[in-house]
């Protein structure tokens, strides 16, 4: 009886978890960045007036208030954006201190862990690449003509309007697709958006930013794909959540996915599950070329450190912020 | 094989107990998740800032950006030219305003009759040079992009004198290795502006030491009577109200040492990114 399935590597857990990481490092200090010029352009220059989205904060009657300008249209953001409220009274800042890294505003410090995860991301996602297209992987879940002919199918079968899934293979044609644009699409473009800004890379890569349509519109794109990735990170995260959380934590913590909790999102606590045969999902298992055999990796799976090397450093007095003006 | 079983046992266990509880354990994972999110990683982010070791690893980025970045763009690349109609309506002049001191304000008014940029350091024949000596050597005129460290980006009409053409005349000695300009303005506490950068990039074509913005003698909130422009790098590179230029061999003994004033607080001396 067989209920366990090896199901994803070592390679494959360390850069996922090396890869969260760098994903919410870069996000959180990617607003840091942002905030000490709260604005979107398009083009190559930024002209005051020519903002299509900002957020600012106003003095209105000795009360400030946050706003949060998107095409001319105006919305109150005062709490959450423009505007944050701390112990101390309300404070005008865009993103407020929860979401960037410094808590505090510190443009240095935001970039100096911008540029230093940005490289962890590139390093881990070349590794994950070369690992994956090398071991033949990365076939498995690249979206083709046939999957997108299925898309539909598997929509209907997600709002259950159709019966059995139409999936073939390890992944189900809306992941692959969701996948594969992350790979195809946002992580180059991100890169690419991002090194656009870079004044020294643009003296010798001049259609760079102009692949953009200039420098700031490079900072705009940048600054969406960003939300691109937390808008895939939701739909990851709701996904892992709603199909079994913690058998989803152990296979990408120690490997190990259980089969026999059924791993579709039909199933509520109170329905007997059927014990879906472990067999054809072993098989498909086992037709990973690079893919070590459960005997291979069964003694090495005491400790996975991964993700705890950042939490144990101690995190020390907040004081001493050494907040400078703009220039 | 006998490890196998024992994990297969457990973890059919924890799946038992955990299909019972489920709503409550994924509750408890989401609230936990929640709190080490925004509370948990605000002051593990902020510790770590503070941490100078961490710090230090963070920094090391730089000269991996800098290595990489100079090796894929090489020499002499140009930075893109823009058209008149491409200049910015509006140019923020950002860093400090123009000095107050008295010196300033009357050599402003005097159209810097008494003004003399001082060339001096590791150099064969240090010179002080007045501005009309300047805008009598041969000029460069270019429309460039500006950067600001900040996210923003304007584009102006510069006219001044190679910066190369200026080393030409006072012949750095081969000790030489950055040349370090020192600026008249200061912040609120007093402290002097200042920057340096490379022999290689003082060379760059588009280096200039400029006296002109849009056709008109350089504002006094831009920089006058003289600023560096630097097309490869961030716009705090690009040191204002010059009032000398030094050849210098190392950085360690100017001011706090690391080669500049943003960068003596933290910010990158390669601003190539």
């Amino acid at each position: 009886m067989e209920s366990l399935v090896y199901r994803h590597n070592r390679i494959t857990r360390l850069t996922h978890w090396i890869n969260a990481v760098a994903l919410l490092v870069l996000f959180m200090s990617g607003l840091q960045i942002f905030n000490a010029f709260p604005e979107l352009h398009w083009g190559s220059k930024a002209e005051p007036d020519e903002a299509f989205f900002s957020i600012a904060a106003t003095n209105e009657d000795a009360e400030v208030r946050g706003y949060t300008h998107l095409f001319g249209l105006k919305f109150d953001t005062t709490g959450l954006l423009g505007v944050q409220n701390t112990a101390t009274g309300p404070s005008p800042r865009a993103f407020p201190s929860w979401i960037t890294i410094p808590g505090y505003f510190w443009l240095a410090g935001g970039r100096r862990w911008h540029f230093f995860f940005g490289w962890i991301f590139t390093i881990n996602g070349v590794l994950y690449f070369l690992y994956n297209v090398l071991n033949g992987h990365m076939r498995k879940f690249l979206f083709t003509l046939k999957d997108a002919i299925q898309v539909p199918a598997m929509i209907a079968y997600y709002l259950r309007l159709r019966r059995e899934s139409p999936q073939k293979g390890e992944y189900n044609p809306l992941q692959k697709m969701a996948y594969t644009s992350v790979f195809v699409i946002l992580t180059p473009l991100v890169l690419l958006s991002g090194l656009a800004m870079s004044p020294q890379l643009d003296i010798a890569f001049n259609w760079l930013p102009a692949a953009f349509a200039g420098r700031q519109s490079a900072r705009t794109v940048h600054f969406i794909l960003a939300f691109g990735f937390l808008f895939f990170t939701f739909g990851h995260v709701f996904m892992v959540l709603t199909t079994g959380f913690l058998n989803n934590m152990r296979s990408m913590v120690t490997g190990w996915h259980n089969e026999k909790i059924a791993p579709t999102i039909e199933v509520a606590p109170e329905t007997p599950v059927a014990p879906s045969p472990t067999a054809p999902s072993l098989s498909i298992e086992g037709e990973g070329k690079g893919e070590e055999e459960p005997e291979n990796i069964a003694s090495h799976q005491t400790s996975e450190p991964e993700l705890k090397a950042d939490a144990q450093e101690n995190p020390k007095d907040e004081g001493g912020v050494n907040e400078k003006s703009k220039f | 094989m006998l490890k196998k079983t024992q994990k297969t046992r457990v973890a059919l266990m924890k799946n038992q107990s955990f299909d019972l509880s489920r709503r409550k354990l994924l509750l408890g994972a989401l609230q936990a998740t929640g709190l080490v999110l925004f509370s948990g990683c605000e002051k593990m982010f902020n510790g770590l800032q503070q941490n100078r070791k961490f710090l230090s690893l963070l920094e090391s980025a730089e000269g991996a950006n800098r290595r990489v970045q100079k090796f894929l763009t090489g020499r002499n690349k140009l930075a893109q030219e823009f058209t008149e109609k491409d200049i910015s309506r509006y140019f923020k002049p950002n860093g400090n305003p123009p000095p107050l001191a008295m010196d300033y304000m009357a050599d402003a008014a005097s159209q810097w009759q008494s003004w003399r940029l001082e060339v001096s350091g590791l150099a064969q024949s240090p010179h002080s040079f007045s501005l009309t000596e300047l805008k009598s050597m041969p000029a460069r005129t270019q429309i460039t992009r500006h950067d600001c460290v900040e996210g923003w980006s304007a584009i102006g009409k510069w006219k001044g004198v190679r910066l190369e053409e200026i080393m030409r005349r006072v012949q750095p000695q081969p000790r030489a290795k950055y040349v370090v300009f020192h600026c008249m303005d200061t912040d609120s506490d007093g402290t002097h502006y200042y920057e340096s950068i490379d022999l290689e990039d003082a060379v760059h074509p588009q280096t200039i030491l400029a006296y002109e913005m849009n056709d008109a003698p350089l504002p006094l909130e831009h920089g006058a009577p003289l600023r560096l422009r630097l097309e490869n790098q961030l716009g705090y590179k690009m040191a204002k109200y010059i009032r000398a230029i030094e050849f210098v061999a190392d950085l360690k003994n100017i001011q706090q040492g690391k080669g500049g004033y943003w960068e003596d607080q933290g910010y990158e001396w390669f601003a190539g990114i």
